[in-house]
């Protein structure tokens, strides 16, 4: 074959592969005029990623979670809640939660209480609908040697046939819900924001997955989504809601949200339902008689990396009443 | 008439007090007292009641939190089934196997008749001698552990059961603690978190660092020496 002739099947390919791709173009515009007709059979077929079509565009033009009108929420819920029929097979529940007027979220935890049972961890895991495969656990329990509290010496894959073991305190890390958060800042689309109730949420939908709040988190709260996470249907949480335990995608960050879908109905946070020591104490900080206000008149409290100006909203304290010198 | 009101403050609260038979129960605006001080050694002695304002009910700016009841709970309850045709023998003594609670609360300072009223086998009593219900056993143990008990009313100690907002409901003390074996026993944990697939665990650096203490004993040493 000579040069000239090579150079003409090449032109000839481009030319085909141009026409194949007006005529996919084509199809689809069909498959656009057909929904138009009525013929919503075809384009409800789970085609496009196991989602319909109808699904997949109103997933893709979704706008972010504040913009969206009642009604355009209303519609990312219910396309949600069909998503997870799809995946898992199981009738949930999606809807928005709403900060309680006159609530601002607190977390204390009493380290001398803790003894590393993980039970909050698993709690978490059950509630939040995490990945059972991937690394992804809101909680970490830290064991630290006594008399230490650098966070460089800690191990959280510790796994003794007993805890607590001698020696040791554990120190249970999560979202510490920042005031001023430093993810909020570094996200280059603001999909996640400080609520009016103080806590930080995500829209999943809106994140693109760059994790820079990741970095930006001093306190390794926020976790990445590497793989589609995977979830035994039988254990799936049925009760979800927008910001918090919703299935979440691949390629999204998640972390702890003082479990939105039920400390805004009144509800405990599944971590301190599961603590069998009584550590945990959640609360609202406005409320002069709550009991997590009584903690931080009377006890001796600390935040992690209080130096670095994020304001957690999450203390620790002891059962000492004050510091012994 | 304070008995009256007294009454009917009962009523209000429901859960923790209601169970209560003894209406020694003030209101909140005289309840605050401090129990007088006794010794432990002693208790088991009868000690006659003092005037019931030294009763203590509850804190003066909170009402006490609702209690789950826990006599359902007891394998032996009530109490007098058996103990109604037995002796009260008042002496500490080695109790036979099948009644052996494995004491080791106090180390050996403590006897049953000490928290057990000898004259009601299905109350509690103080140690001034008051009839405490076997739901209310929190106020048995704050005699001693004040502190934590002070912390349990007000919510920095205790778990808290369903919801975090509006009246507190909390476990009793025995709920979680053996009363006759109070240390919390040792378990297994919750598996370890997983590692994402193709990665090993971080290997975890195992070198020597000196606690604070550990620095301030070694430059102690240095000084000495010099």
């Amino acid at each position: 074959m000579t040069e000239k002739a090579k150079l003409e099947q090449t032109e000839d390919n481009t030319d085909l592969a141009r026409r194949h791709f007006l005529k996919r173009l084509g199809m689809v515009g069909a498959t656009g005029v057909a929904t138009a007709t009525g013929v919503a059979k075809a384009v409800n077929q789970p085609a496009w990623g196991g989602s319909s079509m109808l699904d997949a565009l109103g997933d893709f033009f979704q706008d972010h979670y504040v913009r969206m009108t009642d009604q355009e929420k209303q519609d990312a819920l219910e396309r949600i809640q069909r998503k997870a029929k799809r995946k898992f097979g199981v009738d949930i529940t999606c809807e928005e939660t709403k900060p309680i007027p006159g609530t601002y979220f607190g977390y204390a935890l009493n380290i001398s209480k803790c003894r590393g049972y993980r039970e909050c961890v698993e709690g978490c895991i059950r509630e939040n609908n995490q990945g059972r495969d991937s690394q992804v656990q809101y909680i970490r329990v830290l064991e630290m040697n006594d008399g230490d509290h650098n966070l460089e010496h800690s191990d959280h894959y510790y796994d003794p046939e007993t805890v607590p073991t001698e020696g040791k305190w554990y120190l249970p890390v999560q979202c510490m819900q920042c005031d001023n958060p430093p993810c909020v800042k570094a996200c280059p689309v603001e999909a996640t924001w400080l609520d009016d109730d103080g806590i930080v949420v995500i829209d999943y939908n809106w994140c693109i997955g760059c994790r820079m709040c990741m970095a930006a988190c001093p306190y390794w709260a926020r976790h990445f989504n590497w793989t589609e996470p995977q979830i035994p249907p039988e254990a799936l949480n049925p009760v979800t809601n927008y910001l918090g335990n919703r299935p979440r995608m691949k390629g999204v960050v998640e972390k702890c949200h003082f479990c939105t879908q039920r400390t805004r109905k009144g509800r405990q946070p599944a971590c301190m339902e599961a603590c069998p020591t009584g550590a945990r104490v959640f609360g609202n900080l406005l409320d002069p008689n709550s009991e997590i206000r009584y903690i931080l008149e009377n006890k001796t409290v600390f935040r992690l990396k209080e130096e670095l100006g994020t304001e957690p909203k999450f203390w620790y304290y002891t059962d000492e009443a004050r510091a012994r010198s | 008439m304070a008995r009256v009101i007294g009454s009917l403050f009962v009523f209000f609260i429901p859960g923790a007090v209601l169970a209560v038979e003894e209406p020694f129960w003030l209101p909140p605006s005289e309840a605050y007292s401090v129990l007088a001080p006794q010794t432990a050694a002693k208790a088991f002695v009868e000690i006659p009641l003092g005037p019931p304002e030294e009763q203590f009910i509850q804190y003066p700016d909170r009402p006490a939190p609702h209690v789950p009841p826990r006599k359902d709970k007891l394998t032996f309850y009530p109490c007098s089934q058996c103990h109604e045709y037995w002796e009260t023998i008042p002496e500490p003594r080695k109790l036979l196997p099948v009644h052996d609670v494995g004491l080791v609360h106090g180390q050996g300072r403590l006897w049953c008749l000490v928290c057990h009223d000898p004259d009601d086998r299905d109350h509690l009593r103080t140690v001034r001698g008051d009839k405490v219900d076997f739901n209310d056993a929190w106020r048995v143990c704050g005699q001693c552990h004040s502190n934590r008990q002070k912390d349990w009313y007000y919510g920095a100690h205790g778990k808290r059961v369903s919801t975090w907002d509006g009246e507190p409901t909390r476990y009793n003390c025995t709920h979680c603690h053996n009363p006759h074996r109070p240390p919390i026993i040792q378990r297994k944990p919750q598996p370890k978190p997983p590692v994402r697939a193709g990665l090993e665990p971080m290997q975890r650096q195992v070198r020597h660092h000196q606690t604070v203490w550990e620095q301030h004993s070694a430059k102690r040493e240095e000084v000495r020496h010099d």
